[in-house]
């Protein structure tokens, strides 16, 4: 039923194809340069409020004054190597190595588990290795969408997406493992959902039939409702969300000191070097509740301008993501997306009381080497995927693709060129 | 399938991509205008939330004044300050209460879950864990960074002197509220005025820098005062009391070394005391008062010289007449007799009124107040001198707490043995007044007819500016009685002391000593009085070429044997006098 010919368009692991290589089919062109502005207008955000509230964090943790920026400039130099590693070994590698990213995954995700935990988190969520230390559920992310979008292309390559024990059991499997290990053990639900929605968000557009994805989303229904009444912190967590106000004192101090912090900056914010919640009031002032602490400084204006740079850096994944090369490039961009979206929603929605708390951090802005690192690894795989982008019409394609199969694309050989957003009208 | 095996990426895909994008594109909608109703209408709302928790308001205690007494023609301060600390929680912003209260038990040496349980205290932002820290344990508290824990700076008054004059001092509450004594009268004077700063502080109630909503104003320190006391004179005024009383077997006493020529208080001495840096471990708070100024009791008949004084005043007797004494009247349908070795009726002389303490005598110069009998025109006459001459009924408005009033029966008739009252008053019963009042009245008595106010202060000085303003005598009363009769109590008086046989005796060739007892009924809380159970009073003077010092002692309840003001007040007053003499606090006769 698979021609030979449009085998050669993907690039099976060997395990699962032991045929030739195929050589790539999309030309390499400009990649999309905005993907790596936008970045860097986040990261420098996410710089200067680290920096402008650096006394406030360095007088409570008692060290010097230039500790964290210093460390959150080491982390962004970590960031530019994975980002060029990502970016620049093919996307073929990356998937071929899938299994032993999993299986380091994994591996640090149990080194976590057995770590003594720092007493001020008490979760399993680290590895430290001497001075350095990361959390070990950002690799999780990063090996699972690796492995996903591989597992999904193959699957739709065999046109077996909609075959419940080809494809829908070992990603309920996945999920299940996910929500036991990262969500039972590690207590963090934050990323359970990033990585969920991630997975969802992937089989959703790689055409999984809603039917399934219906399954599983009971299936993680349930496990969220069982994960949060098994567990009296959680129970709390989700009354301090509901009645914020009423519980300022205890369990909804941090979201009421966020709602403060985002209320009293106004429409122009206090100013860059006046935030006071950060002196104490606000718990994570630089990490989960750095959003909180921007919306203090720079007011509705700062905060609406904050949102639209992301929106941008979004809609460019997005535009990639429509024109990637084949369905291994589309499936990684829509998890990257996904991973960015949910992760921002979650993040930003806590700090304006509109979701619950979850600890999670706001990407390239929050403070913490661990996140800014793996996201940019994950912009990167965008990044090379915008080199080989097509700019099609869609819709001739479309007519045909489903009747003909084995259609040799003449217009596609017409069309293939670099994508510029800004030069022209799409299809 | 969703996608072509070439690769492309079909038209389904993105549709379904673009459905779940515009589930992102949706959210960011809301949250935009979720920020609009945070940031922009509900702004006022969070401004306030966050000024409430933000600015705190820090009262800088202002230093209270010192007080100081003479001493050897210098001052030397009785009660300076010490600045501690107070430690105190905002349980708002204490997250981990028992990890908390471990850290501050580890400083101050509290127990840890007494200060768990305040860190826990519900609806209130501000809980004292503790008091009176050094400022080595402030600075070591402040080091531990503990949200919602602070120590504010507060002065506690140290006694040089330890417990002496602690009823006439006073001592200042936990919320710098001076409480009894010279510390409550004078509260206004010696606290000062606080100062005040608000500002926009971190969680541990550090300022921040500048603030448009920073605002501070500088505490004024309260008037240093200096008291009229000699510490000298008071430190050996208590020693006395506190030997007689014990000697007496009464269960406390009282003392008051006072000039008559301007009302200022030498000595003002009660036993037993207490320690005021340690008040709270008073369990009795009757203990507190000054029971000088604060305890009005019956006099007994100390009063006869006050009455003597007045019938001599207006003329109804000579102080070197005779009359005869029946040894008992009846008034009222009952019997007024005299104690059982008056010697039994006979012919007497004003001098043996006030020397055998005749209540028959006392009574019969009522009488002569009234032209021979105790009536409206009698009782109004005394009357009129107790409360307006002698200024009973009323405060003396010394500088102490909780002074209080006495009381005198209205000479009105109220049908109900008004004249057996007035009869009783003569002699020092049925009305009530303080130590203070009668050493204020004896005074005036004494110096020949002006009632000072008796008083504590001698002078005040402003800490700010340094000026000194010097209390000058006030004079309450004028004419108390003409300076005649002064003159001819001074005998009357002396020969009661010489009658007396003190040991050792007085040499009042050189120095004028006078006094007079008074051995008072108790009344019983049912009405009547007590047959057993008495107060000893004594009043006299020292002096040379004038009355020099006026001094009242009481004793509560002595079960010394013998006449209460004879056995144990008596001899109160002789040693004070003796102390007066030999530490040449008396100006001797010029001759």
């Amino acid at each position: 039923m698979v021609s030979q010919r449009n085998v050669r368009a993907w690039q099976p692991a060997p395990r699962l194809n032991s045929r030739p290589e195929p050589t790539p089919v999309s030309r390499r062109h400009k990649p999309d340069y905005w993907l790596v502005i936008l970045c860097v207008i986040l990261l420098t955000i996410g710089l200067v409020v680290v920096y402008a509230i650096s006394p406030a964090l360095s007088e409570s943790a008692h060290v010097s004054g230039n500790y964290y920026v210093f460390k959150q400039l080491i982390a962004i130099g970590l960031s530019l190597v994975a980002f060029l590693a990502t970016s620049q070994i093919p996307l073929d590698t990356w998937r071929r190595i899938y299994k032993p990213l999993l299986v380091v995954a994994g591996l640090a995700t149990l080194v976590a588990l057995v770590m003594p935990v720092n007493p001020n988190y008490p979760a399993h969520r680290w590895v430290r290795l001497g001075s350095f230390s990361f959390q070990s559920v950002e690799l999780l992310k990063f090996a699972v969408l690796i492995w996903l979008a591989g597992f999904l292309s193959h699957q739709i390559r065999r046109g077996t997406i909609g075959d419940s024990s080809q494809t829908l059991k070992p990603i309920a499997i996945a999920v299940l493992a996910v929500g036991f290990v990262v969500a039972g053990i590690q207590s963090d639900l934050g990323s359970t959902g990033v990585m969920v929605v991630m997975m969802a968000a992937m089989a959703f557009v790689a055409g999984l039939p809603l039917k399934k994805i219906g399954t599983i989303a009971g299936i993680i229904i349930i496990g969220s409702l069982l994960a949060v009444s098994v567990t009296p912190y959680r129970r709390e967590r989700l009354a301090t969300y509901f009645h914020p106000e009423a519980n300022c004192q205890n369990s909804g101090y941090q979201a009421c000191q966020a709602l403060i912090a985002v209320g009293s900056g106004g429409m122009f914010g206090l100013g860059l070097g006046r935030s006071v919640q950060a002196y104490g009031y606000l718990p994570e002032a630089a990490n989960d509740s750095i959003f909180a602490i921007y919306a203090e400084k720079f007011g509705f204006i700062g905060a609406v301008i904050l949102i639209g740079i992301f929106m941008a850096l979004f809609s460019r994944i997005k535009s990639i993501a429509e024109r990637a090369a084949d369905s291994f490039h589309v499936l990684i961009a829509v998890g990257v997306l996904a991973w960015l979206c949910v992760q921002t929603l979650i993040n930003i929605g806590a700090m304006i009381g509109l979701l619950p708390l979850k600890g999670i951090t706001l990407p390239f802005i929050s403070y913490g080497g661990t996140s800014v690192v793996f996201v940019a690894a994950a912009v990167g795989l965008v990044f090379q995927i915008s080199y080989y982008t097509s700019f099609v019409g869609r819709k001739k394609v479309d007519n045909s693709s489903r009747r003909q199969p084995n259609d040799n694309s003449p217009d596609r050989r017409r069309v293939r060129g670099a994508y510029h957003p800004d030069s022209g009208s799409r299809a | 399938m969703a996608f072509r095996d070439s690769g492309m990426v079909d038209m389904h895909v993105v549709k379904r991509l673009r459905v779940a994008y515009a589930f992102v594109l949706a959210a960011m909608v809301i949250f935009g205008v979720r920020l609009f109703y945070v940031q922009i209408i509900r702004y006022d709302h969070y401004k306030q939330a966050a000024l409430s928790d933000q600015l705190k308001h820090f009262a800088i205690p202002a230093s209270r004044g010192i007080i100081s007494v003479h001493e050897a023609g210098a001052t030397v301060p009785i009660v300076l300050n010490q600045r501690l600390y107070t430690l105190y929680a905002d349980p708002t912003f204490i997250k981990d209460p028992a990890t908390a209260a471990a850290k501050v038990a580890g400083v101050t040496g509290g127990k840890v879950s007494d200060y768990e349980d305040l860190m826990r205290t519900k609806h209130t932002r501000y809980v004292v864990l503790a008091r009176k820290l050094s400022e080595d344990q402030s600075k070591a508290i402040a080091k531990l960074k503990l949200a919602g824990v602070g120590a504010e700076e507060q002065d506690y008054r140290t006694y040089p002197q330890g417990s002496m004059a602690s009823q006439l001092l006073g001592f200042v509450n936990n919320d710098g509220v001076g409480t009894y004594g010279i510390e409550q009268a004078l509260n206004n004077e010696l606290k000062g005025t606080p100062g005040q700063l608000k500002a926009i502080t971190d969680i541990n109630g550090v300022p921040l820098a500048a603030s448009k909503n920073n605002t501070s104003v500088k505490p004024v320190a309260g008037k240093d005062i200096l008291l009229t006391l000699d510490l000298s004179i008071q430190q050996q005024v208590e020693t006395l009391l506190k030997n007689d009383v014990e000697h007496a077997k009464a269960t406390d006493g009282s003392a008051i070394v006072i000039d008559p020529n301007n009302g200022a208080i030498k000595a003002m001495a009660n036993y037993p005391t207490y320690d005021p840096s340690n008040y709270e471990n008073v369990d009795n708070a009757d203990l507190f008062n000054n029971d000088s100024v604060s305890h009005p009791i019956e006099v007994g008949s100390i009063m006869k010289s006050l009455t003597t004084a007045a019938a001599l005043n207006v003329g109804a007797i000579k102080a070197d007449q005779t009359y005869y004494d029946p040894s008992h009247f009846k008034v009222d349908d009952f019997n007024i007799t005299n104690i059982e070795e008056d010697g039994g009726a006979g012919v007497r002389s004003i001098a043996d009124i006030l020397n055998l303490s005749l209540n028959t005598g006392a009574t019969w110069e009522l009488m002569q107040m009234g032209g021979g009998e105790i009536n409206s025109k009698a009782r109004n006459t005394w009357y009129d001198y107790m409360v307006n001459h002698y200024r009973f009924g009323r405060a003396t408005g010394v500088e102490q707490g909780y002074e209080a009033t006495g009381y005198v029966p209205s000479p009105k008739n109220n049908g109900a043995g008004i004249n057996l009252t007035y009869a009783n008053t003569a002699f020092g019963q049925a009305m009530t007044a303080t130590p203070i009042q009668m050493a204020a009245a004896f005074s005036a008595v004494m110096n020949g007819g002006t009632y000072y106010q008796p008083h504590l202060v001698d002078s005040m000085t402003d800490s700010t500016t340094g000026k000194v303003t010097v209390k000058q005598p006030v004079v309450l009363e004028k004419n108390v009685v003409s300076p005649k009769v002064g003159q001819e109590l001074i005998p009357l008086l002396q020969n009661v002391v010489d009658k007396h046989y003190f040991v050792p005796g007085f040499d009042q060739s050189k120095y004028i000593v006078g006094g007079k007892t008074g051995t008072a009924q108790v009344a019983k809380p049912g009405g009547g009085y007590s047959d057993n159970i008495f107060n000893g009073t004594y009043i006299g003077f020292v002096g040379g070429d004038k009355v020099q010092y006026v001094i009242v002692v009481f004793m509560r309840h002595p079960t010394i044997g013998g006449y209460a003001g004879t056995a144990a007040a008596q001899p109160l007053f002789g040693d004070i006098a003796h102390m007066l003499i030999n530490n040449s606090y008396v100006m001797p006769k010029a001759h």
